[in-house]
């Protein structure tokens, strides 16, 4: 590690990595588009492209369990000499369809750079498509390394999720968590909170039928939780007028507040709950923890969560020894977390994780003496440690519930140790097909 | 909004056919923006004294994405709204790009949106040789297609290719073919050959253009006839034609 790791007091902006030669660690975390889109029930997904390009997905499937909804167009170069690419594209994607046992309630095609680097007429193309199977919802998806320009795949993505949503009458009492991979658990004050004023919650992560999926535009107000769902909530507003709410996944007990207050002023909720109690509960399970695992090195990484500075200043308030953190850049609007952090724990450190020199930090065959404790993949991997709660993106904690929950995967984590090599080689952990 | 695309064979004089029609409408009180699509990026010279004005393909290079609108338009004589998409280095790249590039920004920038031409112009490269040339014809974009031709083979064999790439995508709902554009250069039995590609295409001949100094003239002002010769026969016959392509577009 020597060399990229920063101490925080040294740390000058919000990049960890600022650029080079980069790495990529066999601890694979977050989900990708191509497992995002397996949240939409009984849909298919087709992607068109050079073999080369299209293995990669083709071994996500079979990994998550999902090459039976999953087909692909295989470009050749001749058929870029003299074929026309809307043809092309409109007479794979019916015959795909033709030989499938049932027509699939949504289709996501997955165009690759090619199509955009030729302007492949895509409107013709789904237009086509739509007169041919007028029963099925047709959702433009991408994977255009090169030609990307502004929004990022991640975004896109989760923007295109709900891009088979139509217009529906909305019912007042129902509202939409949107944009994560996993369900938030139903004990969260979220759910207390909004269940206790009369709402039905829909998410995308619970939905069990297309149909169940498609009554998400009944909502008549989204809440989001991660930067990357934004331009999902600006797109429904936009296209279903859905309100939307941004409420951050975050530990300390502040923003939490700062959370329910922002909900409940929004949606004018006249039930309240009692966050003492919540508080105070939290606060006892955080003692409980603490006396189990005492000053074990605690590190977290930037696939666990997005507010992993928050997390790591929550962990330190409340005296856990967080020693380090692997991210490659800080969110903005983790500032003033980063900034306590820089002046109470000037000496924490910030690790990247995609900096070349990453390769030679830690191998699988290197076992560290000490016991220390990963929350997250990444950092499981770069510590070699087995004893590691296995977090993405927030998983389903939310709120003091997701404290609670978390203190319990800490808890776990010291006293058990986890499978590390065979878990965290699996891409988007909990995504099946 | 009226948007036309204006195609033909590679010096036929289209650049030149259609600042002059720009220039034209611009007299008549129409806002008119004008789109060069060719890598040469010479479409819109005569609007701008001769000026070059920086590509989107240049912005793109310069400034990758961050392009404000304002930088992709410039105000040409008479008020024309000038853009020019350019194209790749000489021997390198690609030119279609060039045109996709330039199309899907201006879109992406809302530019239809914002300065709300009555009439916009894509003066397009040649042949439509390859999906990028053929990105005006689409859906969303051109209405009509013109073809300027002389009577000369290979300008009627371009304008034949053009009907061809017009025909194949007749069931796409892309424009259809308003008609032809003849710029004469006093070829043999000129007016014959145009009657007879006009019968092969089943495209009217909107019209003709006389062979004459007076666009030499102005060309060599950096002008349009229009801006340079106002009363001159030349400059009242691109005044008909650019009355011509509107009806014609309108119909």
């Amino acid at each position: 590690m020597n060399g990229i790791i920063i101490k925080a007091k040294d740390l000058d902006k919000n990049e960890v990595f600022s650029g080079g030669v980069e790495y990529s660690s066999p601890a694979r975390g977050k989900w990708t588009i191509a497992h995002l889109s397996m949240l939409i029930p009984h849909s298919h997904q087709i992607y068109i492209g050079a073999i080369c390009c299209l293995r990669g997905v083709a071994l996500s499937a079979a990994e998550f369990n999902g090459l039976d909804r999953y087909s692909m167009i295989h470009i050749k170069d001749f058929d870029m000499v003299d074929t026309s690419m809307e043809g092309f594209v409109i007479d794979g994607v019916t015959d795909i369809l033709n030989h499938l046992k049932s027509i699939p309630p949504c289709v996501l095609l997955y165009t690759t750079c090619i199509h955009h680097f030729v302007a492949c007429d895509m409107n013709l193309v789904f237009r086509t498509l739509r007169e041919r199977f007028p029963r099925v919802d047709f959702v433009d998806c991408y994977m255009t390394p090169t030609m990307r320009k502004k929004t990022a795949p991640d975004d896109l993505m989760r923007s295109q999720l709900y891009a088979a949503l139509e217009q529906k009458e909305k019912k007042p009492k129902q509202i939409n968590i949107i944009g994560n991979c996993y369900a938030k658990s139903h004990d969260s004050e979220l759910y207390t909170l909004l269940e206790k004023n009369g709402y039905t919650i829909k998410d995308i992560c619970t939905c069990k039928t297309y149909s169940e999926y498609k009554s998400m535009a009944e909502s008549f107000c989204n809440i989001y939780m991660l930067p990357q769902a934004a331009l999902a909530a600006a797109k429904l507003k936009s296209r279903l007028n859905q309100n939307f709410i941004y409420l951050p996944q975050v530990y300390t007990f502040d923003k939490i507040e700062q959370n329910l207050t922002l909900l409940s002023s929004s949606l004018n909720l006249t039930q309240s709950i009692d966050t003492e109690v919540l508080k105070q509960n939290t606060k006892t399970k955080i003692e409980q923890t603490k006396k189990i695992i005492g000053s074990t090195p605690i590190a977290i990484d930037y696939t666990a969560t997005n507010r992993h500075v928050n997390l790591a200043r929550f962990l330190l308030e409340n005296n856990f020894n967080v020693f380090r953190i692997y991210t490659d850049v800080i969110h903005p609007e983790e500032n003033d977390d980063l900034e306590w952090i820089k002046k109470n724990f000037p000496d924490t450190e910030f690790s990247p994780t995609i900096d070349y020199r990453c390769r030679f930090v830690n191998s699988l065959s290197k076992k560290s003496s000490d016991k220390k404790i990963a929350i997250g993949q990444k950092a499981a991997y770069f510590l070699n440690t087995e004893h590691f709660v296995n977090l993405i993106e927030d998983s389903e904690l939310s709120g003091f519930d997701g404290i609670c929950r978390l203190c319990g995967l800490l808890i776990d984590a010291y006293n058990n140790k986890k499978d590390m090599r065979n878990l965290i080689q699996v891409k988007a952990w909990g995504c099946e097909g | 909004m009226l948007k036309i695309a204006v195609y033909g064979k590679g010096g036929i004089g289209k650049s030149t056919t259609v600042s002059n029609m720009s220039r034209a409408l611009a007299s008549q009180g129409y806002k008119v923006l004008q789109i060069g699509c060719d890598p040469k990026a010479d479409s819109t010279a005569n609007l701008t004294g001769g000026k070059r004005i920086e590509t989107i393909l240049d912005l793109i290079r310069r400034k990758n994405q961050n392009i404000s609108l304002d930088e992709m338009i410039t105000v040409g004589d008479g008020g024309v709204l000038c853009v020019e998409a350019g194209g790749p280095t000489p021997g390198l790249g690609c030119a279609g790009r060039g045109i996709i590039n330039a199309l899907e920004l201006l879109e992406e920038k809302k530019a239809y949106e914002v300065y709300k031409p009555d009439v916009v112009f894509y003066d397009v490269l040649g042949d439509v040789v390859c999906g990028g040339f053929s990105m005006p014809m689409r859906d969303g974009y051109a209405d009509k297609v013109f073809v300027v031709t002389s009577g000369e083979a290979m300008a009627i064999y371009a304008a034949m290719n053009i009907a061809l790439a017009i025909e194949n995508f007749k069931d796409r709902g892309y424009a259809t073919l308003g008609g032809i554009i003849l710029n004469r250069r006093n070829v043999p039995e000129e007016d014959a050959k145009i009657l007879k590609l006009s019968e092969d295409t089943g495209a009217p001949v909107v019209g003709k253009l006389t062979f004459s100094q007076t666009v030499r003239e102005a060309e060599a002002l950096h002008k349009t006839v229009i801006e340079a010769f106002p009363e001159s026969d030349m400059a009242k016959e691109y005044i008909e034609l650019s009355k011509a392509v509107l009806e014609h577009t309108k119909k």
